[in-house]
């Protein structure tokens, strides 16, 4: 017969993809986002991606780096559109009681820092999450940017230093910029 | 009030995302599509417009038409689960029934899913598969071949009823005189005729 019944089953391993990575791409989508709903939607628009394209998906692939790259392709998406529409970030804080690691500094200072980490070229502001916070290697970093290691090593760096650069002259008004910046390394 | 940078952003970023109900959901959500049935919708072929739908273990159902809207609502009730439309998920099954009609290709290789026929629809079915392309068969010999050579008006009936037409050749049984008797898909019988000269077959 020339068509068989069966099939070769892609669940077991997606399922294990999920177990061990939805947590910290929720982490990474929520540092970028700072918005639950949003951080939700990209969550799972991501893992709908990532499920869709999973059978195309080269078995030697980083897969974790796999999917910070979709991770983060969603949330490029999603700022852009924020931007369009004028939604700002600081509207959509939520009310309730920021978490102890917040209350250490004031209102005022988070909303600097997070308006002058919004103003770097978007591989810069990623880059240092992923670093810093989601602590991958430059080498997964450069997979997910698409860039050498070398190239991803700059991105911290020069976004750190942009960062220290703008606290010291007290430039802290910045405007949100996702224009892929020449100062970006990529 | 501080001034380095890093504290600044540990305070930004430092803090655990909120709850873990979004990741149950996100669970949930791919649970459900491990479950659920993927459709594609053909605008044109050389038979007419064309649904696809497969499932995580192969091709569930081809029909004929553009009556998107019942094709999903009749997956749904038949099978129960969520279906949902996507290029990626039927584009293999697609290329070759594409290449297949263009006369590109002879034989299919899609795994099927005949969960939802019984034991007698998929005995019938799957023998009529084994009928080469090129070739046809009567009814009253997929009856024998299935061990009950007085079914052979059940076996017209499961043939009416199957759900992978193109793929399942039900296209190659024929009746006893060689005469086209029936097709669901559009075009009848006139499209029975076209699969059956695509592939070569002499046809009275």
């Amino acid at each position: 017969m020339e068509v068989t019944v069966g099939a070769s089953n892609k669940k077991p391993q997606f399922q294990v993809l999920v177990k061990t990575h939805a947590g910290e791409i929720y982490a990474y989508l929520w540092r970028m986002l700072q918005n639950e709903q949003d951080t939700e939607d990209c969550l799972q628009e991501s893992f709908l991606k990532a499920f869709l394209a999973y059978d195309r998906l080269d078995g030697s692939a980083n897969h974790r780096a796999w999917l910070y790259r979709i991770a983060g392709n969603t949330a490029s998406t999603r700022l852009r559109a924020r931007l369009r529409t004028g939604v700002l970030l600081l509207e959509d804080l939520p009310d309730s009681d920021p978490p102890v690691e917040q209350q250490a500094l004031n209102q005022i200072q988070l909303d600097e820092v997070r308006n002058a980490i919004e103003a770097l070229p978007y591989k810069q502001r990623e880059s240092i999450i992923l670093k810093n916070y989601q602590h991958l290697s430059y080498e997964e970093i450069g997979i997910i940017l698409d860039t050498t290691v070398d190239g991803a090593r700059a991105n911290v760096y020069q976004g750190m230093k942009k960062l220290r650069a703008q606290f010291e002259n007290g430039d802290s008004l910045a405007v949100p910029n996702f224009a892929e910046g020449s100062s970006e390394v990529s | 009030m501080t001034d380095k940078i890093e504290e600044r952003l540990d305070a930004l970023y430092g803090a655990p995302p909120p709850g873990s109900e979004a990741l149950e959901r996100l669970h949930r959500k791919v649970q459900q599509w491990q479950e659920a049935i993927w459709y594609d919708a053909l605008r044109d072929s050389a038979v007419g417009p064309l649904l696809v739908a497969v499932s995580d273990q192969g091709v569930v159902a081809v029909e004929f038409g553009t009556n998107e809207a019942g094709f999903v609502r009749e997956l749904e009730a038949r099978y129960g689960v969520t279906v949902l439309r996507s290029m990626d998920q039927v584009r293999e099954a697609m290329s070759q029934i594409l290449q297949y009609l263009s006369g590109d290709r002879r034989t299919f290789e899609l795994d099927v899913d005949l969960r939802g026929s019984t034991e007698f629809q998929r005995k019938v079915l799957e023998s009529a598969g084994a009928v080469p392309p090129g070739f046809v068969a009567t009814y009253g010999e997929i009856a024998a071949r299935i061990g009950q050579p007085q079914s052979a008006r059940a076996v017209g009936q499961a043939l009416a009823r199957n759900p992978i037409p193109i793929i399942v050749p039900c296209h190659r049984v024929v009746a006893v005189n060689g005469s086209l008797t029936g097709y669901s898909g559009a075009g009848g019988i006139e499209t029975k005729a076209h699969l059956l000269r695509l592939e070569g077959a002499t046809i009275a």
